[in-house]
């Protein structure tokens, strides 16, 4: 018979060893793999980051298409790079793949101010004065015409503002405007003509940047789009009249038709653009980068008055513009309410009709300055407005469609990523 | 001894040769094996230099602006040879490309990274 009290002894001391090898086997499995995790993740972002640089660094026409390659040619680098026109701003899809797994990031491209064409004024030589009356106050470079800028007095009130009359340099403008960038106003007039799905709109819709954009074409129905929720890569057509009630809720989308009224209270961003008229009602709120735009490449003799009217006590946050191929009889106009307020750029092909009290932190371009009261009507005359460029922020960026664009990219707004 | 079995009150049986011999047998086949999944474990587990080299190398590249084209540097940095090589990147003048490598004492490759900048400089 064989005792074997050693042999339990030895049996306990294996089972603990074996406990805690297989124990640190585990830990090494776990601590490799969450590592091995981060550090793919570092790996993806870092391409992520390099895609973004080189969708910065290219011109507007590259990567249109979707286009896949490995970025430094070592097979686990490969990015996908995609590029898409999203009314005056570009948006970017950004996707890093290392086998399985994949980070995207999305984005709005928007172009850098360029300083020496920037101004918070500048208005046509139309061989004669621009006039300031009231408190008003214009702050920043301006464009002048050669007549110069001279104190007014209108309905009973003298000009009362700075001495210097304008803060800032003056400089003479020329007898016109700097152009809009035509291919940028090409690309934006096609989608007049585009055909979409004809939806039934839910509560809301949400689409995202790496699908193809939801269209949804009312066709020549009048529509009024009320209690939604729209939100992302999304466009609106109209071959007529499109009223957005203050009800509905957008979030980057955009909307191409020959009329668009939004009603009195609505807050949103998004980017408008008619080829007749746009009507904002009262207190709306256009949060940045919203835009709104008249593109007309077409006109006849029939052609009513290519018009932006924005209510009283409103605020847009970006860029209202006014653009007309061949000029009509009415000539474009801008028409802003009492005191409303626009951040951003202001570029009037023609006509800019501006009331009391109304500020704008910015710039504005514009071939002359329109002011009615009960009796008159003032042309090139500036009363109780406040044009102040340094109030503007300094990480505002602007669209290539304008004059005073440079040609540096930065990111606008990350969309979405994951 | 007699005081023991006082104390305890009870007689300790010795194990026999065999059981000693088996026991040891197996113990020592036990801790042969353990050694070898100790080994291998710290032999495929990544190393703290690598992590710290791979950190070093993160944190350079926040420093590096872009402003310099067609460079070649080495420096040393927490001991560690960086070599830092920047480069346009396939044919693109606003493009720079960042190599950075991580060497240790043996000169031994630990960690590497490329990015993709944009040239403060240029014009666009």
């Amino acid at each position: 018979m064989v005792r074997a009290t050693a042999l339990y002894l030895v049996i306990i001391i294996a089972l603990v060893i074996g406990l805690i090898c297989s124990s640190l086997v585990a830990v090494a499995y776990f601590y490799r793999a969450e590592y091995q995790r981060k550090f793919r993740y570092d790996q993806l972002s870092h391409n992520l980051s390099s895609g973004i640089n080189i969708l910065l660094s290219t011109p507007d026409s590259a990567y249109q298409k979707e286009t896949k390659f490995s970025l430094f040619g070592n097979g686990n680098d490969s990015i996908t790079l995609h590029r898409k026109t999203w009314g005056i701003f570009d948006v970017g899809i950004v996707r890093a793949i290392i086998q399985g797994d994949t980070i995207y990031k999305g984005f709005s491209i928007a172009n850098t101010v360029d300083s020496a064409k920037w101004a918070a004024l500048y208005i046509t030589d139309d061989d004669r004065p621009l006039s300031l009356s009231g408190k008003t106050q214009i702050e920043g470079n301006a464009f002048l015409p050669k007549a110069g800028i001279q104190t007014a007095y209108v309905d009973n009130k003298a000009y009362d503002g700075d001495k210097r009359l304008v803060i800032g340099k003056k400089l003479t403008s020329d007898k016109r405007l700097p152009a809009l960038d035509t291919s940028r106003l090409s690309l934006l007039n096609r989608s007049f003509s585009i055909n979409g799905n004809k939806l039934k709109l839910g509560d809301s819709l949400n689409c995202s940047f790496l699908k193809p954009t939801q269209v949804v074409d009312f066709a020549d129905k009048p529509y009024s789009l009320n209690n939604l929720s729209l939100k992302g890569n999304i466009l609106l057509h109209s071959d007529t009249t499109l009223t957005i009630d203050s009800s509905v809720k957008m979030d980057n989308v955009i909307v191409f038709a020959k009329a668009i009224v939004v009603r009195e209270g609505f807050k949103g961003t998004c980017q408008l653009f008619a080829s007749d008229s746009i009507s904002v009602g009262k207190n709306c709120r256009f949060s940045y980068p919203s835009c709104l735009g008249i593109i007309r490449s077409k006109t006849t003799k029939l052609s009513p008055q290519a018009k932006i009217t924005i209510g009283d006590s409103g605020s847009v946050n970006g860029t209202v513009f006014t653009w007309e191929k061949i000029p009509a009889a009415l000539k474009p106009q801008i028409e802003l309410g009492k005191k409303d307020t626009i951040q951003g750029q202001i570029y009037a092909q023609d006509a800019l009709a501006l009331k009391d009290s109304c500020v704008i932190y910015g710039s504005i371009f514009s071939t002359r300055f329109l002011y009615k009261n009960s009796f008159t009507l003032y042309e090139n005359y500036l009363i109780n407005v406040q044009l102040n460029s340094n109030q503007l922020s300094p990480y505002y960026l602007s669209s290539g469609l304008l004059p005073v664009s440079s040609k540096k990219k930065k990111i606008l707004q990350w969309i979405e990523e994951k | 001894m007699d005081r023991r079995k006082m104390i305890l009150g009870k007689r300790v049986n010795a194990s026999s040769v065999l059981e000693v011999v088996i026991s040891m047998v197996i113990i020592i086949v036990v801790f042969d094996i353990a050694m070898m999944i100790y080994t291998n474990i710290t032999r495929q587990s990544l190393s703290g230099q690598k992590i710290k080299a791979q950190a070093v190398l993160g944190s350079m590249l926040k420093y590096i602006d872009g402003s310099n084209s067609n460079s070649y540097q080495q420096s040393v940095v927490d001991g560690f040879t960086i070599e830092r090589s920047v480069k346009h990147y396939a044919g693109n003048d606003k493009l720079l490309e960042v190599d950075l490598k991580a060497y240790d004492g043996n000169h031994l490759l630990l960690a590497e990274l490329n990015q993709l900048l944009i040239q403060e400089n240029s014009d666009q």
